[in-house]
C-alpha cells in the first residue's frame, strides 16, 4: 500500500488526462499466458506432489516476516514498520496469499492491515512480465533488475521472457504481490492499494525484498522484511490443511 | 337362509371365488383402484389382497393370468411395500416361468410386471455368472418382443454393480445387443441407455469395448440421443457419455463435447420431474475433480442457474440435495466460482438448509459449505466465522446421522481457519466441547475429522484459545489419539500437537504436561510408524519443541538419542536419509534448532550429535538434490562450524 497523498487527488485534470494518455502509449501489448485461470485456492499447509517451484519451508503458511517499507526514496527516515503473515500457499498454481500490517502509518490511528494475493514467477503459471496493472515490460525489467539475484537471469528474460529458465533450483523466489482489500479499516483511510509489489524472496534465510509499483505513487518504495519467530530460540512451523 | 361370510371383506371373497368371471372382475377392479393411487395400494396390501391376486397366476385361463400379472405389476410400481408383498406371495418365480408361455399376451403381461419389480432394489439379484441364467438374459435381449428386451435391460440396470459383472456381460456380447436396441421405441431406447451406462460405469475396459463397437457408430448413436426430444432420453445419453469420458483420457476430451454436455445438463435442470432431480447428480459426475469442466460450467453461468433453482419454493429434498452437491463440486477448486457463489448470496440458502429435516440435505449443505470455504481470501475476511454459520454447524455435531456429523466436521475444519488468534465465535457456540467429544467416538471417521478440525483451529491460535482447548481435550487424550489405531488419526493428532507447541515459548510447555505423556507418545509413534506423513509431522513437533528453551532442547535430545539404546538404528538417522525430501527437510530443521548458536547448551549438543554420526550425515546433505534440504543443511552446518570443526 502507499500514501494516497501522492496520488492524483491534487493533480490538475488536464495534466491527469495527459498522464493517462502517456501511460497508454507505454502499455505495449504483452503475450499473456494461455492458462491464466483464476488461482485455485486448494491450499494445503503441506505441499505434496511435484511442482515447478520447489517448496521452501520458510515460505509456508503461518510464516511471519517483519521489517520496513520506505515510503519515500529521498528521505530515509520516513519508513513504516511492516508485518507480513503467509496464509495460503499453492505452488502448483503459483499462488500465495497473506496479510500485510503497517504499524506507524500517518493519518491512521491503528495499524492498517491488508490482504494480498501473490503470483509466483515459476515460468509455468506466471512469467516475469506482468502484462497488467499498468506495468510495461520496461517497468518490469527496471524493477526486477533492482534485485541483485535477478542479474544472472536478465539476459534470458530479455531474450524469451524467461520461458526457458529452470527456476526450480534457484535459491530465490520472485513474486508479484497485489493487495486485494483492507482487513480492518475502510477504503477512506487515506491510503491506496492500487499498485503492487515486485518481490524477491531468499530461500536461504527467508528474507524478503520488494519494491512497490504504482504509476501514481512515489516510485521505488522499498520493502525489506526478515523472517521472525515470536521470540523462539530457533525456527518453528505451524500448518493447517483445508478439506 | 344364506350362510354368513367367513371373510371380513367382500373383495377377498370374490378374489378367491371359483367362478372365473367373478374372480376376473375382482382382480380388474383391484387393478383399476390401485393404479396411480398409493393410498389404495397400501390399503389392499394390508388387506392381504396380493396373495389372492398372485394365486391367479396358476390359473388355466390366459385372461385371468394377464389381469393378475398386470395387477401385481401395479402393486410393485414405485412402492417398496408392494414389491415386498409381491415377492412374499411367491409371484416372482411364477412370473419368470410365464415368460415361456405360448400365449403372447401372457408373456407380455409377465414381462411388464417383472420390469416393475426390477425397478426396485428389493428385487432378487440376478446372477450373471451362471451360464444358464446368462443364456436366459441373452434370449430376452435377442427377442423380437419389446417387453422382453426391456425386461432384459431392466435386469442389467438392476443387478450389474461390480466390475466382474460388467466384464462378464461384455464378454457375453450384451453391449452389442443393447446398442442395437437404441433405434427402438422410447421406453426401449431409455432402458438400453441406462443399462449401457450401468455396464460401462467406472470400467475402462468396458468403455473401450463400447467405443470400438461398429467402428464408433455405437458411440455416435448415443451422442445423437443427447439431442432427442425427450428429456429423459437426453439425460440418459449424457450419463453414458459422462461414463465414457470419465473412464479414460482418450475419449470425448475435446472442448466441444464438454461444453455441449454442460449446457444440456444445465437445461435439463429446468425439468420439474425426476429428470430435473437427477440432472444435478449427473452434472456433479461430469465436473467432479475436473478444473477445466468447472471452468466451462462457470462460464456457462451455472452458479446463477443453481441459485435460481434454489429461489423457487418449495424445493423437494432430492432436488435440494442434488443442487448443493453440484455447487460443492463446482466450487471445489476455482476461486471465481466461490466469488460468484458468495456475491449471489447463495450462502444464506445453504446455511438455512443446515437445519433441514432431511439428513441428506443437511449433509449436502455441509459439503457445499466445505467447498466454498476453501477460499483463503474469504476465510481471511471472516466471511464464515460468524454466529449465523457456526451455530447451526455446531448443532450438527450431535446430529443423529453420522454422515451429517462427518460432513459438518469437514466444513468446520475449514471455517476455523480464519487466521484470527482467538476463535471466539466458535468457542461461544460451544464448538470445542462438541469437537472434543467426537475425538472419543467409536467411529474412526468421526475421530479423524474431529481431530482435523481441532488441528486447524489451533493453527496460529492465541494462548487463551489453546489453553481452553487443551484443558477440554487433556494431555492423556492427545496421547491416545497419537497412538490411535488409525494412521490418519495419528497423523492429524501429531499435526495438532505441532500447532500447540508453536507460537510463543510458553506454548512448548503443552508437550510436557502430565509428566510429558504427549512427548512420550510422539517418541513411541516415530519409532514405530513407517508412514511418511507421520514422520514429517512428528519431526515438526520435535523441531518446534527444540526451538524453545534449554530444557526443551535437551528433552528432544533425550528422545532422539536415549541413553540405553543402540543409536545406529535410530529412526532419526533414517529420516535424514528418507527418500521423501519433505521428511529430510523436517529432520534437518530439528538439527538446526538443536544447534541454534545463541544457547549455552548448543556446544554440548553438537558434541553429542557428532558422536552419533549426525554431523557427518549433515555434511553430506549440503549437496542434497532438493534445494530446501540443501539450504537447511548448510544452515545447520554453518551453526555447527561456528563452534569449530574438530
Amino acid at each position: 500500500m502507499s500514501v494516497l497523498f501522492f496520488s492524483n487527488c491534487h493533480t490538475d485534470p488536464a495534466i491527469s488526462a495527459a498522464s493517462s494518455s502517456h501511460h497508454n502509449h507505454r502499455n505495449m501489448p504483452v503475450r499473456v499466458l494461455e492458462n491464466t485461470a483464476a488461482p485455485s485456492s486448494q491450499v494445503s499447509g503441506a505441499n505434496s506432489g511435484r511442482s515447478s517451484c520447489q517448496s521452501c519451508s520458510l515460505l509456508g503458511v503461518g510464516q511471519a516476516f517483519s521489517g520496513t517499507q520506505n515510503v519515500s526514496s529521498v528521505q530515509k527516515d520516513e519508513a513504516w514498520r511492516v508485518n507480513v503473515r503467509i496464509q495460503g500457499c499453492d505452488l502448483e498454481h503459483g499462488y500465495l496469499c497473506g496479510t500485510m500490517e503497517a504499524l506507524n502509518v500517518p493519518m491512521a490511528d491503528t495499524p492498517v492491515v491488508t490482504f494480498w494475493e501473490g503470483e509466483i514467477v515459476d515460468t509455468k503459471n506466471y512469467t516475469f512480465f506482468t502484462g497488467k496493472w499498468e506495468a510495461s515490460p520496461e517497468d518490469d525489467i527496471r524493477h526486477w533488475s533492482k534485485f541483485p539475484s535477478f542479474s544472472p537471469l536478465l539476459g534470458q528474460v530479455e531474450a524469451d521472457g524467461g520461458k526457458s529458465l529452470d527456476l526450480s533450483n534457484y535459491p530465490y523466489i520472485f513474486m508479484r504481490w497485489k493487495e486485494q482489500y483492507f482487513v480492518n479499516v475502510g477504503t477512506d483511510c487515506g491510503l491506496t492499494i492500487a499498485g503492487f509489489y515486485y518481490i524477491c524472496f531468499s530461500c536461504s534465510n527467508g528474507s524478503i525484498s520488494g519494491f512497490y509499483y504504482d504509476p501514481n505513487s512515489s516510485p521505488y518504495q522499498k520493502l525489506e522484511l526478515k523472517s521472525t519467530n515470536d521470540g523462539r530460540s530457533g525456527f518453528s512451523f505451524s500448518s493447517y490443511e483445508l478439506q | 337362509m344364506p350362510t354368513p361370510s367367513a371373510s371380513s371383506d367382500p373383495i377377498l371373497d370374490r378374489l378367491a371365488s371359483s367362478d372365473c368371471a367373478v374372480k376376473f372382475k375382482a382382480i380388474r377392479e383391484v387393478k383399476n383402484h390401485i393404479i396411480g393411487n398409493r393410498t389404495k395400494k397400501h390399503s389392499y396390501i394390508k388387506l392381504g389382497a396380493v396373495p389372492a391376486v398372485a394365486a391367479a397366476l396358476a390359473d388355466s385361463d390366459p385372461n385371468l393370468i394377464v389381469q393378475s400379472a398386470a395387477a401385481l405389476g401395479s402393486f410393485a410400481c414405485g412402492v417398496d411395500d408392494g414389491v415386498r408383498a409381491v415377492l412374499d406371495a411367491g409371484a416372482f418365480p411364477r412370473l419368470i416361468g410365464l415368460l415361456s408361455a405360448h400365449d403372447e399376451k401372457v408373456v407380455d403381461a409377465a414381462a411388464r410386471s417383472l420390469r416393475m419389480i426390477y425397478q426396485s432394489t428389493l428385487a432378487p439379484k440376478y446372477d450373471f455368472f451362471q451360464e444358464e441364467t446368462m443364456q436366459f438374459l441373452l434370449s430376452l435381449l435377442e427377442s423380437e418382443n419389446e417387453n422382453l428386451t426391456g425386461l432384459g435391460a431392466g435386469i442389467v440396470i438392476h443387478s450389474c454393480k461390480t466390475i466382474g459383472e460388467q466384464t462378464i456381460l461384455c464378454h457375453a456380447g450384451v453391449l452389442e445387443k443393447l446398442t442395437s436396441l437404441l433405434d427402438s421405441s422410447l421406453s426401449q431406447r431409455d432402458a438400453s441407455l441406462e443399462s449401457l451406462a450401468a455396464i460401462i460405469r467406472d470400467n475402462p475396459a468396458a468403455v473401450s469395448e463400447f467405443v470400438e463397437l461398429h467402428g464408433g457408430r455405437a458411440l455416435h448413436s448415443v451422442a445423437e440421443l443427447t439431442k432427442d426430444r425427450y428429456p429423459r432420453t437426453r439425460l440418459l445419453a449424457c450419463l453414458c457419455l459422462i461414463s465414457v469420458k470419465n473412464s479414460s483420457t482418450c475419449y470425448l476430451q475435446d472442448i466441444g463435447i464438454k461444453t455441449k454436455l454442460v449446457y444440456i445438463l444445465l437445461e435439463l435442470l429446468d425439468d420439474s420431474g425426476q429428470v430435473g432431480d437427477e440432472a444435478s447428480f449427473a452434472f456433479s459426475s461430469l465436473i467432479a475433480e475436473k478444473e477445466d469442466l468447472q471452468k466451462l460450467a462457470f462460464e456457462a453461468n451455472a452458479i446463477n442457474k443453481f441459485n435460481c433453482l434454489l429461489q423457487k419454493h418449495p424445493v423437494q429434498p432430492k432436488r435440494l440435495e442434488g443442487v448443493f452437491l453440484a455447487l460443492a463440486d463446482l466450487c471445489s477448486k476455482l476461486e471465481c466460482c466461490r466469488s460468484s457463489f458468495l456475491s449471489l448470496q447463495v450462502l444464506n440458502l445453504v446455511v438455512d438448509a443446515l437445519t433441514h429435516e432431511d439428513a441428506s440435505v443437511r449433509t449436502a449443505a455441509c459439503i457445499c459449505l466445505r467447498s466454498v470455504s476453501r477460499s483463503i481470501k474469504n476465510l481471511s475476511a471472516g466471511r464464515f466465522m460468524n454466529e449465523r454459520v457456526v451455530c447451526p454447524l455446531v448443532q450438527l455435531l450431535s446430529d443423529l446421522s453420522t454422515s451429517v456429523q462427518v460432513a459438518a466436521l469437514g466444513a468446520i475444519s475449514n471455517i476455523v481457519v480464519d487466521f484470527m488468534p482467538h476463535k471466539s465465535t466458535f468457542i461461544e457456540c460451544g464448538g470445542i466441547k462438541e469437537l472434543v467429544q467426537l475425538t472419543k467416538s467409536m467411529d474412526s471417521s468421526l475421530r479423524l475429522n474431529a481431530v482435523w478440525a481441532l488441528r486447524n483451529m489451533v493453527f496460529l491460535a492465541d494462548k487463551i484459545c489453546k489453553e481452553g482447548i487443551f484443558v477440554e481435550l487433556t494431555a492423556s487424550s492427545m496421547a491416545s489419539l497419537i497412538c490411535d489405531p488409525e494412521p490418519s488419526v495419528q497423523e492429524q493428532a501429531l499435526a495438532l500437537v505441532r500447532n500447540f507447541v508453536d507460537g510463543c515459548v510458553y506454548s512448548v510447555e503443552h508437550a510436557f504436561a502430565e509428566d510429558g505423556i504427549i512427548l512420550d507418545a510422539v517418541g513411541r509413534q516415530l519409532k514405530k510408524s513407517t508412514k511418511i506423513e507421520i514422520g514429517i509431522q512428528g519431526m515438526y513437533v520435535l523441531s518446534n519443541i527444540a526451538s524453545g528453551n534449554e530444557f526443551h532442547k535437551e528433552a528432544v535430545m533425550q528422545l532422539l538419542f536415549p541413553q540405553d539404546e543402540n543409536v545406529s538404528h535410530s529412526f532419526f538417522e533414517q529420516f535424514l536419509q528418507s527418500h521423501d525430501s519433505r521428511l529430510r527437510t523436517a529432520a534437518v530443521w530439528v538439527v538446526v534448532n538443536l544447534t541454534f548458536p545463541a544457547n549455552p547448551g548448543a556446544f554440548g549438543r553438537i558434541v553429542n550429535l557428532r558422536s552419533f554420526g549426525i554431523v557427518s550425515r549433515i555434511k553430506k546433505m549440503v549437496n542434497d538434490s532438493c534445494m530446501d534440504v540443501k539450504l537447511r543443511a548448510r544452515l545447520a552446518l554453518g551453526q555447527i562450524l561456528t563452534f569449530g570443526d574438530s
